[in-house]
Parts: C-alpha cells; sequence; structure tokens
C-alpha cells in the first residue's frame, strides 16, 4: 500500500513536465459515506477534467478505488476417503478489501502489463504483499478475487464516460458490506500507454450513529455488551410469555 | 426495509430475519430444543459470517428458551433440581469445549471434526428416536400401552443417588451431570444449546417423563446458552446485538405458538417429528461433506 503511494507521487514528479501543460483534476461526490441503521450501499460519482487536452495522442483514464488493506485466508477443499474436506490454504497478506477499477477501454488495451503491475490497475493485477502458503499461490489468488467479484467488492467497468472533450465521470457503486476504513480514490490519465498524470483521493466509510455506538460499545467494553445482550433476551422472553398469558 | 448490522458489518432485511427466529422458535417451543443447529447453517446461509452467526444464535436461544420455559413452569412441568444439576455441569463443560475449540483449530482440523461430529451426532440420535417413536406409535395404535416400565439398568448401581421429584425420579447424580458436561462442550464447540442431544438424553437414558423433559431441558439450555454469549461476547467480539434483537422478537412470538402446538400433540408423534427433523439436517450436512462442491475454494477475510 505504501509503496503503490509513493508509485503514484513518483508519477506525478516524473510526469511533471508534460503535467505543466496537462494537469488532471478530479473529486467525489462525497468524501465521506456514513453507514447508518438504513445503509444499503451507495453509490459515489468521481468526476474530472483534463485541462490543456492536448490532440496527439490516445487519452485514457483509469479509476481506481481501494478499499483498507485486509489479510485474507483462501482455503481449498480436497477430496479425502469420500469426504469433502478443507485442507490446503494460502493467506494472502495486505490485499484491498475492496477494488474497483472503472476505465474508458479494457486496462489490457490501455498500456503494457508491467506498468498495469506496478500501479496494480486491473483485478488481475491485484498483488497481495506477501502470501503464506505452501502451495503455488495463484490458484488461491484467482479463487480470492472470483469470490470478491461474487460478493460485489471487487469490480471492474468500462464505466469512464466523457462529457465533452475534457470532463469525464464515472459511478463507484458501493455494496452494503464493505468493510470500514479510509479509501483511496486514484485517477489516472494515460497517453500512449503512460501514466502522465494521476491524482490520490482519500474516500472515508465510517459507521455512524446508533451503528457506531454499538459497535464501540461491543469492542470497548465486551463484558457489558455480551451482559446486556443476555438481559436482552431475558427481557424479551419473559414478556413474551407475560403477553401470551393474558391472551390465554 | 433493510437494516445494517454493525458486528456484522452488513444490511439485512428485517422481516427475513424476524421470520427466521419466529421459525426456529417455534421448534423451540414445540421440542423443547434450542434450535441451534438449524439457526446457524441458515444465518451463515444468509451471509452473516460464521463466527457472528455462531455466537449470536447462542443469546436466541436464550430468549426463545426463556420464553417457552416460562410456560412450562406455570404448568408445573420443569424440573428445576435437575435443571440445575445439569446446567452447573453444563458451564463446565462449556469452559472445557472452549479450551478444546481452541486446542483444534491450533491442529488445523477444526472443519472436519466440527462436521464430521455434527453429522455423526445428529444420525445417531435422530435414527435412535425416530426407531424408537415409531415403536411407541406402533404400540399405542395396537391398543396396548406405551407406558415405560421402570427398568433396572447398570446407571442404578451408581453411588450419589438424589431425589428428583419433579421427575419422579430417584438416581445417582453422575448420569445428569455427565449430560450436562457432554452437552457443554458440544455447545462451545458446535455452537449449538444441545438440546436436540439432551431432550433424547433424558427421555432414554434418565427415563424423565416427556412432559417435565421439555421445561428441564430449556431451562438448562438458558444457563448454557447465557454463558456462551457473554464468552463470545469478550472472546471474539462476534455477538451482533441487532441481527440478536431482531432474531429474538421473532423468536419468543414463535416460541410461545410452538408451545401451544406442542401441548397438543402426543409425546410419541413429538419425537417422531424431532426426529425427522434432526436426519433432515444430519442429511443435509452429509450431502454437504460428500458432494463436490461447486466451488472447491473458500475465502476468510480478516483474523491476523
Amino acid at each position: 500500500m505504501k509503496g503503490r503511494v509513493y508509485l503514484v507521487a513518483a508519477a506525478l514528479i516524473f510526469a511533471a513536465p508534460a503535467a505543466a501543460s496537462e494537469d488532471l483534476v478530479s473529486g467525489l461526490s462525497q468524501d465521506t459515506v456514513q453507514i447508518t441503521s438504513n445503509y444499503t450501499g451507495a453509490d459515489i460519482v468521481v468526476f474530472g477534467a483534463i485541462e490543456h487536452l492536448e490532440d496527439t495522442g490516445i487519452n485514457d483514464v483509469v479509476v481506481v478505488v481501494r478499499g483498507p488493506d485486509a489479510s485474507v485466508t483462501v482455503h481449498k477443499k480436497d477430496n479425502v476417503l469420500g469426504i469433502w474436506i478443507s485442507r490446503d490454504q494460502a493467506k494472502l497478506l495486505a490485499i484491498p478489501s475492496y477494488y474497483y477499477l472503472s476505465s474508458t477501454r479494457p486496462v489490457d488495451q490501455i498500456a503494457a502489463k508491467f506498468t498495469l503491475v506496478r500501479y496494480e490497475i486491473g483485478l488481475q493485477n491485484i498483488a497481495p504483499q506477501k502470501v503464506v502458503s505452501h502451495h503455488d499461490p495463484e490458484p488461491f489468488r484467482q479463487a480470492l478475487i472470483r469470490h470478491m467479484q461474487q460478493g460485489g467488492l471487487y469490480g471492474e467497468q468500462l464505466g469512464v464516460e466523457f462529457s465533452g472533450p475534457t470532463l469525464f465521470h464515472t459511478h463507484v457503486p458501493l455494496p452494503a458490506e464493505v468493510p470500514t476504513g479510509q479509501y483511496n480514490v486514484e485517477v489516472y490519465l494515460f497517453r500512449d500507454g503512460n501514466v502522465i498524470s494521476a491524482q490520490s483521493t482519500p474516500l472515508y466509510i465510517d459507521q455512524a450513529g446508533l451503528e457506531r455506538r454499538l459497535y464501540n460499545f461491543a469492542h470497548l467494553s465486551p463484558l457489558s455488551y455480551g451482559l446486556s445482550t443476555v438481559l436482552m433476551a431475558v427481557l424479551l422472553g419473559w414478556l413474551s410469555s407475560l403477553v401470551f398469558r393474558r391472551a390465554d | 426495509m433493510e437494516i445494517y448490522l454493525p458486528i456484522a458489518e452488513m444490511s439485512v432485511h428485517w422481516l427475513i430475519v424476524i421470520g427466521l427466529g419466529a421459525a426456529i422458535g417455534f421448534l423451540s417451543g414445540l421440542f423443547g430444543v434450542g434450535g441451534g443447529f438449524l439457526l446457524t447453517p441458515l444465518l451463515i446461509f444468509y451471509g452473516v459470517p460464521s463466527a457472528v452467526a455462531v455466537a449470536t444464535t447462542s443469546s436466541h436461544i436464550t430468549a426463545s428458551s426463556i420464553s417457552g420455559a416460562i410456560t412450562q413452569w406455570r404448568k408445573r412441568a420443569l424440573d428445576l433440581k435437575m435443571g440445575a444439576v445439569m446446567a452447573v455441569a453444563g458451564l463446565a463443560g462449556t469452559v472445557l469445549g472452549v479450551w478444546l475449540f481452541t486446542y483444534m483449530r491450533r491442529q488445523g482440523q477444526m472443519d472436519l471434526m466440527v462436521s464430521t461430529s455434527y453429522v455423526l451426532l445428529l444420525g445417531t440420535v435422530g435414527g435412535l428416536m425416530l426407531n424408537e417413536s415409531l415403536g411407541a406409535l406402533r404400540a399405542a395404535r395396537g391398543g396396548a400401552p406405551a407406558a415405560r416400565r421402570a427398568q433396572h439398568t447398570w446407571m442404578h448401581g451408581l453411588p450419589f443417588k438424589m431425589r428428583f421429584r419433579e421427575s419422579r425420579l430417584y438416581i445417582s447424580v453422575i448420569p445428569p451431570l455427565a449430560i450436562g458436561l457432554f452437552v457443554g462442550v458440544l455447545s462451545a464447540i458446535m455452537g449449538v444449546g444441545g438440546g436436540f442431544v439432551i431432550v433424547p438424553a433424558m427421555i432414554y437414558l434418565l427415563r424423565m417423563p416427556t412432559n417435565v423433559v421439555m421445561g428441564t431441558s430449556l431451562f438448562q439450555i438458558i444457563i448454557v446458552t447465557a454463558a456462551t454469549t457473554v464468552l463470545q461476547a469478550t472472546t471474539n467480539f462476534s455477538v451482533d446485538i441487532m441481527l440478536a434483537g431482531l432474531l429474538i422478537i421473532g423468536g419468543v412470538v414463535g416460541a410461545q405458538f410452538g408451545v401451544r402446538v406442542g401441548a397438543r400433540l402426543r409425546g410419541e408423534q413429538l419425537r417422531l417429528l424431532l426426529a425427522l427433523l434432526v436426519l433432515a439436517v444430519g442429511a443435509r450436512l452429509l450431502v454437504g461433506l460428500v458432494v463436490r462442491p461447486d466451488d472447491p475454494f473458500s475465502i476468510q477475510i480478516g483474523g491476523q
């Protein structure tokens, strides 16, 4: 994660001479997403403009939204004496818990593989910092990407739309299951396969209101939280038998 | 309307969750079992993380069992003394079970142990109950009284005898303690209340009257699951109070209806139904063990 931030910074510095005539400006429809009790997912809009656009070359915009890093354990089931049990596993350390990419064209047409790998652009180029496994980690990484896509936490779309020659925008879906924490919204401007400008904006997703208080309660004073849950169970159970006795 | 769960970190439809709680509560009131062996897999199927499902289920079982137990208590269909003896052993078993759980997880064979012990246990218990209740029904239809004779078994030779008035028993305290301990271990390992083990054990091993069995097993389950809830909240932070609340609201109402329907059914019929239910869940789990999974890979986010 850190390394990538430096790369983005480096890209900005090295791209500086070119960017003097070609600046990228971008923003978010909201920079915080509050998760409250009726939260069912959100949709944010990333928008921007390319200033001083030159006509030569092919311009491509790639928007990448990354969630906070997490460790994921992938288990693989094998048949042992007729029974399917989890045997092999791989632990993928520091991999994005959320990853959504939106671009003007398929990423493998935008730039060369090594560029995409360096910036971790594209689902296939997401790499964990470290893999702990006794086996070939690649099938486990593929399984992770597949499962995250099914859960809506990973996605890749051709969703960047231009309105006019310089203005662009894209929608980023945040499903109800998104992990909380600091996200990074990265906008890359490619010309002829090279990153000529990049911008990174933080996006905060946090629980709010009652949800936040319950979460804090559970983690800061777990004993009273557990006792409260039991108390609630006892009271509701008792109350219902009272109510139903009247009804008899 | 969707409701966001702060610990599970996902949103659920409140009607579905309340309905699920009500259905399980109904079974709980009907059979005197907690229903955890059904609720936990159902919640996981709905997308709730398994740690949260296991921990939160125990609080649901507490509530629906209380609702049912109070109703049984008013009918004097509860042996408080027997329940207390088994609950004490159950608490010790829970602590032992948590220790065993941690040990097995370190060995890396947790999944296999849980799944196979589920299938073996449900299969054995369900099979025994089905056999017995069918026999009893047949005997009843044939006009013969289905009453059990007070048989003399090896159990009557054990020391530390105690009188359990409501159960009309004068037996050694060792079998109830052993059953309580065993069930406590199970509830920690498998995330269930253990009613589907206690009920048959009380009927077939202790030979308690069926009408007292329901209330007494509920009482024991209340103590063990309340302890499990607190233990899970303090060690794993995996109890979701919002999810628990929704499940409980459905559960306590369902339990009341269950108790009423149960009162109208005969003991053999109840045991036959419970046997079929236990066998069905066991068969479903067995299928999961032997059928090639669609995707051999599964992922687990978080952890160290």
